[in-house]
């Protein structure tokens, strides 16, 4: 079936338990889709826009209380939203680092924050991950120390993740942020994995900036996410437009630079309204999303030869295994090679394993119903038990 | 057109859309529990009663 010339109807949440890692939070809910079909159209939430003509001032639809509501959840003074995590990132930088300044991250930052850096002329200092994969403040003040003698100051700007998107692993965002503010440096909190999943309160930790993806984490449409910060932070990051034209004087308004004036003007920032108050409700039972990955990993432990790489028992549902042991053996004779695994998980309705992959993948079981995660359970195991692999007694199935 | 039919066009995909959502919650084997069949009973009633409005609207 097609959408148009060329496009085939994606069906793939319809036909399959997709556990692709990162699409599990951001798969819509019904009314973010009944709010697309609505708002489809490129200027579509502009009809009611009146002076000052800035998106987070349009109040019907109620986008003006959304952008309240939304800083108001994570416990920030002010929020904008934005398209993706990644133009957070890329505002806050841009608003903080110049050239050649130092700015932390850490050896499990995702690309973007690299790229916000680069963009902005900044030097990227990674805190190195302990032997559990876990970023702390212990190292978070060892670096800074190193930062201090190598460029003769501080970082000016620190991103920490507080779910990493390699592991899932969870770092103490609250702790670095009391190290990192000693030497006065600014933390920018990225809830790419956590923003839309579970709780998220910006103040309690002490950072300065919280930004979300949508798209990763909030049930919304790409590209869109959010980027909350105090007030005192806001006049920095959302300061607004100063310049003049020379010859028609024109100025503009109360835009705001960092944002190129407004963000999201259609069916992406309809989506995210649209699912709010499910997201709200649901990052209170992040403890059934837990329970639900459990019995997938306890099923992929009974095999024998299986490790967990990330931290187990597991605080987040984005989980990295190795099955160089178990999946990966198989695939040495295997007629398929590697790609009988994902080959088989798709012959029973599960996608989202990159093909060929059977050494070290990632899963994300967020979203998922107990009963879709025993399916996948059993899948896992039936899979094994065909390739001749050892499969110890589960108690789940 | 009446804005009646605008109206069923959007309330007939909204429920379209609902029924969607139960194909993605029970994938990949859409085995329906009683609860959810009940759901999917009220849906398609609703939807035939949209249909059946938008044509009498459309095609009047």
């Amino acid at each position: 079936m097609r959408c148009g010339s060329g496009i085939e109807a994606r069906q793939v949440d319809e036909l399959f338990i997709n556990i692709d890692p990162i699409q599990a939070g951001g798969r819509l809910t019904s009314d973010a889709m009944k709010a697309i079909i609505a708002y489809g159209d490129g200027y579509s939430v502009c009809d009611n826009c009146r002076k000052p003509n800035r998106l987070d001032y349009i109040s019907k639809p109620p986008i003006a209380e959304f952008h309240k509501d939304v800083a108001a959840w994570l416990n920030m003074d002010e929020a904008r939203m934005m398209p993706g995590a990644r133009r957070g990132f890329q505002a806050v930088a841009h608003t903080y680092v110049h050239k050649g300044d130092p700015v932390l991250l850490t050896a499990l930052s995702h690309y973007t924050e690299f790229l916000a850096v680069e963009e902005s002329g900044g030097i990227p200092r990674e805190i190195p991950a302990d032997e559990h994969n876990i970023i702390t403040a212990d190292s978070t003040a060892t670096k800074i120390e190193e930062v201090k003698r190598e460029f003769k100051r501080p970082p000016v700007l620190a991103f920490i993740d507080p779910v990493d998107y390699q592991y899932g692993n969870m770092h103490d965002v609250a702790a670095i942020a009391k190290v990192a503010h000693q030497y006065d440096i600014p933390i920018l909190y990225n809830g790419a994995y956590t923003v839309g999943i579970l709780p998220v309160d910006g103040k309690n930790m002490d950072v300065d900036f919280v930004v979300g993806s949508g798209h990763k984490s909030m049930a919304a449409p790409a590209p869109s996410g959010v980027l909350a910060t105090t007030a005192e932070r806001a006049r920095e990051v959302f300061r607004t437009t100063a310049i003049e034209g020379d010859v028609t004087k024109r100025r503009f308004g109360i835009k705001e630079p960092e944002m190129m004036g407004c963000t999201l003007m259609g069916a992406t920032l309809v989506g995210m309204m649209a699912s709010f108050p499910h997201v709200k409700e649901r990052v209170k039972h992040f403890d059934r999303e837990l329970a639900n990955g459990k019995i997938v990993i306890d099923a992929l432990l009974s095999i024998d030869g299986t490790k967990i790489l990330s931290e187990y028992p597991r605080k987040h549902t984005l989980t990295r295994m190795d099955t160089t042991g178990s999946f990966d053996r198989v695939a040495e004779t295997h007629k398929k090679r590697g790609f009988y695994f994902s080959s088989a998980l798709n012959e029973k309705g599960i996608s989202g394993i990159i093909p060929g992959a059977t050494k070290i993948w990632k899963f994300n079981t967020y979203g998922t119903t107990k009963k879709q995660a025993e399916y996948l359970a059993e899948a896992f195991v039936a899979t094994a038990s065909e390739n001749g692999l050892h499969v110890n007694k589960q108690p789940f199935l | 057109m009446s804005k009646r039919a605008v109206d069923m066009v959007f309330q007939a995909t909204y429920t379209l859309t609902d029924l969607r959502m139960i194909l993605r919650e029970t994938a990949p084997t859409h085995e329906l529990a009683a609860d959810k069949k009940a759901q999917v009973e009220r849906l398609l009633d609703n939807l035939e009663r949209q249909v059946g409005s938008l044509k009498q609207e459309m095609l009047k």
